[in-house]
């Protein structure tokens, strides 16, 4: 607001000093991170042909020789051309077409800037100025006829701190917080009120003890995923935040169309799916390695089993990174020469190998609790009959172990399906990070938290995750399913 | 037996034949299909050296190891020649080990990949030429001499079981040891150096750096603040909750359960960035209190489901008893239930502590400061596109992973009992 009014005073404060040429430019007040507003406002509407440059300078100058070219402004034909929105773009500018309401400039396919005939001022955040140093603008335009005038000069200093968006109004968060509580409480009350008037005594103060639990729970999770939803119909983004507006489906379809969206589902299917197999099948062996009836040192392999579990996960994947370098362990034990991490497929399989390393101990333990459950009067029965270890595995430890290997493989599923940690500290994504769109190694997770927090865009993030969060449960589900009628049938 | 003496003698040894194979032969057969996909494993490791004559020879290997499988398959119903013939070819499968071994470089690995390809060799031809065996696959086998062999057999199986148990543990060991001890080597090592003999050079440079660092003793500051808030505000929270849906039974108790359960299937990315910015607005970001009031609440869950169960294990009528004196429902929390739940609040407090302390993706997110950071983000920056500390972190890794890693294995047997008890409910 404070811009449009600015602009639209510009004619008034300034007098005409020659047809179209650009007499004052003036600083809208705004700077921010490397970056300074300007406004210049034209005498006459611009005539085709016409040019206009910025220059600036860290001293004051007088002359266009004593400074620098920082961009280019063209009338023209602008049928045909692009017209990048706030934010798309290194300088975003805009200009009146003389009706008062700005829109964004125009651009030619290798990014000259260019006006319509006919416009009264333009606007431009100029990036890339030095951080917090005095500098001096000024903008020279050039007739068609090559004749040059030369605007009076400006100086402004941009910030040399980097602000990335504004602060965020409290209260409505506040207010949603509060009323959340409040709701709660009284709920709680009405509860407790009605088990008094039925005379429940056991229930004595029950209330009271669960609601700081419930409390919280409600404020910190359940409030952020309802406010999360709600985010993903907005066009929040770290630019417009506290000023985002409803958009309905916009980020879902941005989602749905982003390119790559089908390459990182695939990925995280294959990441998930070679993860849960092998985990539960080498968890298995080596529950029923341990499973032996009097081998000796067991503790002891069982201790060391358990250290990839023990030993922080974060830890151990850049350990494992540290061995994949080409100058890592890996090469020096195989004698090779790789460097798997700088290749899609070879990073695909090491964070694969990674991940496998690091959720066996769970595996193994869970399994090895279930294992110990089984009855040994079994065990002896098939021994009498004289049934070999393999069909006794088989027929007898596979469909026991069955009840406890339905919830752990689902368990094992949506944990390898949200692990963050192995892909983003083995690769980040890469290699081959597009410019935007998934990397080579991104699955769904990872790639959201790029999104949200690379990119700034939270409302396309929020999007993502209602996505990757509607396809978890249909895959829960859609698996509970199946292994309850399998298990109807036998 | 009597009317097995007066049978002729062939149709006795072919009875024998059929009820009696040497455990020898058998436990080889069972092992064959791991020798098999080391042998596979091998040729693999040659095509990615690209040596060509380490091709042509671990490949021979493989189809040598297929062809004594198959004959030692044929064994039971064969001939005295199938016996000689796998024996032969043992030997030359043998000599063949030894040449692809003399051809390549020898690491390690190549000794490792040459025993595996030799000892299978050596034990076909130990166990083939055995008296017994010969016995057996010559068809001269006494049924006296089987029920031997038989017992024999038994007291085998075991031993060779066990061999294979421990082949198989003494494996998954070793990969769950070589980053240890990689890391080990890196931490002690001079400079940055990833690659090296093993412990060839030793310094404790990167501790002694470590320890007169600030930003090492600033990060764990942190961790300690971030993980002990936790715990006591994760408890604080628990405690009465599991202890209420243990004891009594009130409206809304099956809803309010459910509801603790459904948190626990959001998977945390959804609730990622929401979380952040409301943790903005309320300036909550760069700060403990936003950590810690993130942790104890992801933590909640769990912790709840792990109390509600160890209070269910104390015994009624000690409080029932106590109400009968005249307690009030307070004083018998206090007074009886609490102290007697003490090691598995204990234990609910060290999972918590844990959670909070190796936690990585909210620390990430939520303090962006290096003032602010956690252990985990800042051992992480070690690591980054603009340093690569390797020693530093790997003698960092060393210092913050040990007394977790003596927590956890010291505490195993509850950890791991809660956690599945609350992984598999949830």
């Amino acid at each position: 607001m404070k811009r449009l009014l600015l602009l639209l005073l510009c004619p008034l404060l300034f007098g005409i000093v020659s047809a179209g040429s650009v007499n004052q430019i003036v600083l809208d007040g705004s700077v921010g991170y490397r970056q300074v507003d300007i406004e210049m406002a034209f005498s006459e509407p611009s005539t085709n042909g016409t040019h206009y440059e910025i220059m600036m300078n860290d001293s004051e100058f007088s002359r266009t020789d004593e400074s620098i070219l920082h961009s280019i402004i063209i009338v023209g034909e602008t049928t045909g051309l692009m017209q990048p929105e706030i934010g798309e773009w290194y300088d975003d500018c805009h200009y009146d077409p003389g009706d008062g309401v700005f829109v964004p400039i125009y651009r030619e396919s290798d990014g000259t800037a260019v006006i319509p005939n006919g416009t009264l001022s333009v606007g431009c955040t100029l990036t890339g100025i030095p951080s917090g140093q005095e500098y001096y603008f000024a903008v020279l335009t050039i007739y068609p006829n090559n004749t040059e005038v030369l605007s009076s000069v400006i100086a402004s200093s941009s910030t040399a701190e980097d602000e990335l968006a504004e602060p965020l109004k409290t209260s409505p968060y506040l207010f949603a917080i509060g009323s959340i509580s409040l709701s709660l409480i009284a709920l709680l009350f009405g509860l407790r009120w009605l088990d008094y008037r039925d005379g429940r005594t056991s229930s004595k103060g029950a209330h009271l003890y669960i609601a700081p639990a419930l409390l919280s729970l409600a404020v910190l999770t359940f409030y952020p995923v309802i406010y999360g939803i709600w985010l993903a119909l907005t066009n929040a983004d770290q630019s417009q935040l506290g000023e985002h507006v409803f958009v309905g489906i916009e980020n879902f379809v941005t989602v749905f169309s982003t390119s790559g969206f089908l390459r990182v589902t695939g990925f995280t299917l294959l990441w998930t799916l070679v993860n849960v197999v092998s985990h539960i099948g080498l968890g298995l062996l080596l529950a029923i390695a341990l499973n032996k009836h009097g081998l000796r040192g067991k503790t002891v392999y069982r201790t060391m089993l358990l250290l990839p579990w023990a030993i922080p996960s974060y830890i151990t994947v850049l350990v494992w990174r540290g061995m994949f370098e080409p100058a890592g362990a890996i090469n020096d034990l195989l004698g090779t020469d790789l460097n798997l991490l700088a290749d899609a497929n070879g990073a695909r399989f090491a964070v694969i190998m990674v991940n496998i390393w690091l959720g066996i101990p769970f595996m193994m333990m869970s399994i090895s609790g279930a294992l110990q459950a089984l009855p040994k009067e079994m065990y002896e029965a098939a021994e009498v009959d004289g049934i070999g270890n393999f069909s006794q595995f088989r027929h007898l430890t596979l469909p026991n172990l069955r009840s406890a290997l339905v919830p752990l493989s689902l368990l094992g599923f949506i944990w390898t399906f949200n692990m963050f940690n192995v892909i983003y500290l083995m690769t980040d994504g890469g290699p081959n990070l597009d410019f935007d769109g998934p990397g080579s190694t991104d699955i769904l997770i990872t790639y959201v938290y790029d999104v949200a927090f690379r990119d700034g865009a939270y409302g396309v993030a929020a999007a993502w995750s209602v996505v990757i969060f509607a396809m978890l449960v249909v895959f829960s589900w859609t698996y509970m399913k199946r292994t309850n009628a399998t298990e109807a049938v036998t | 037996m009597s009317s097995m003496d007066n049978m002729p003698r062939a149709s006795k040894s072919d009875l024998a034949r059929r009820w009696y194979v040497p455990q020898e032969i058998e436990s080889i057969r069972s092992y064959y299909p791991l020798v098999l996909i080391v042998a596979l494993l091998s040729v693999g490791l040659s095509l990615i050296r690209a040596n060509q004559d380490a091709i042509y020879s671990s490949t021979s290997i493989v189809l040598v190891h297929l062809v004594v499988l198959v004959l030692l398959r044929q064994l039971d119903h064969g001939t005295k020649n199938i016996r000689d013939g796998a024996l032969a070819i043992s030997g030359i499968g043998l000599f063949l080990s030894i040449l692809h071994h003399l051809d390549g470089p020898s690491l390690w690995i190549d000794i490792w990949f040459t025993a595996w390809a030799a000892i299978p060799f050596v034990l076909v031809l130990a166990a083939g030429s055995m008296p017994m065996v010969t016995l057996w696959v010559s068809g001269r086998l006494t049924v006296k001499a089987a029920e031997l062999g038989l017992r024999k057999n038994k007291m085998m199986a075991m031993k060779h079981s066990h061999a294979l148990h421990h082949l198989i543990l003494f494996h998954a060991v070793a990969a769950v040891a070589l980053p240890i001890l990689w890391i080990l080597d890196v931490a002690l090592s001079p400079e940055n150096a990833l690659g090296g003999g093993f412990m060839d050079e030793i310094t404790g440079e990167h501790f002694e750096k470590l320890i007169s660092s600030e930003s090492f003793w600033l990060w764990t500051r942190n961790s300690f603040i971030v993980s002990i808030g936790t715990t006591l505000l994760g408890l604080a929270l628990a405690i009465p909750a599991g202890y209420a849906f243990s004891r009594f039974r009130f409206r809304g108790r099956d809803s309010a359960m459910f509801a603790f359960l459904l948190v626990q299937m959001f998977p945390g990315v959804i609730i990622l960035v929401p979380y952040f910015l409301v943790m903005k607005a309320l300036g909550l970001l760069n700060t403990s209190l936003g950590l810690i009031l993130a942790y104890s609440v992801t933590a909640l869950p769990l912790c709840v489901w792990m109390l509600k169960g160890f209070f269910d294990t104390v015994p009624r009528e000690l409080e029932e008893a106590a109400l009968v004196d005249g307690c009030s429902q307070t004083q018998v929390f206090w007074r009886i239930v609490l102290p007697l739940s003490l090691p598995a609040v204990a234990v609910t407090a060290l999972f918590s502590f844990l959670a909070a302390w190796n936690e990585f993706l909210l620390a990430l997110t939520f303090n962006t400061s290096e003032e602010m950071y956690t252990l985990p983000v800042g051992l992480a920056s070690l690591i980054s596109s603009t340093g690569q500390a390797w020693g530093d972190f790997a003698a960092a890794s060393l210092l913050v992973s040990l007394p977790v890693v003596v927590l956890f294995i010291a505490f195993q047997r509850f950890l791991i009992e809660g956690l599945s008890a609350g992984g598999v409910k949830g």
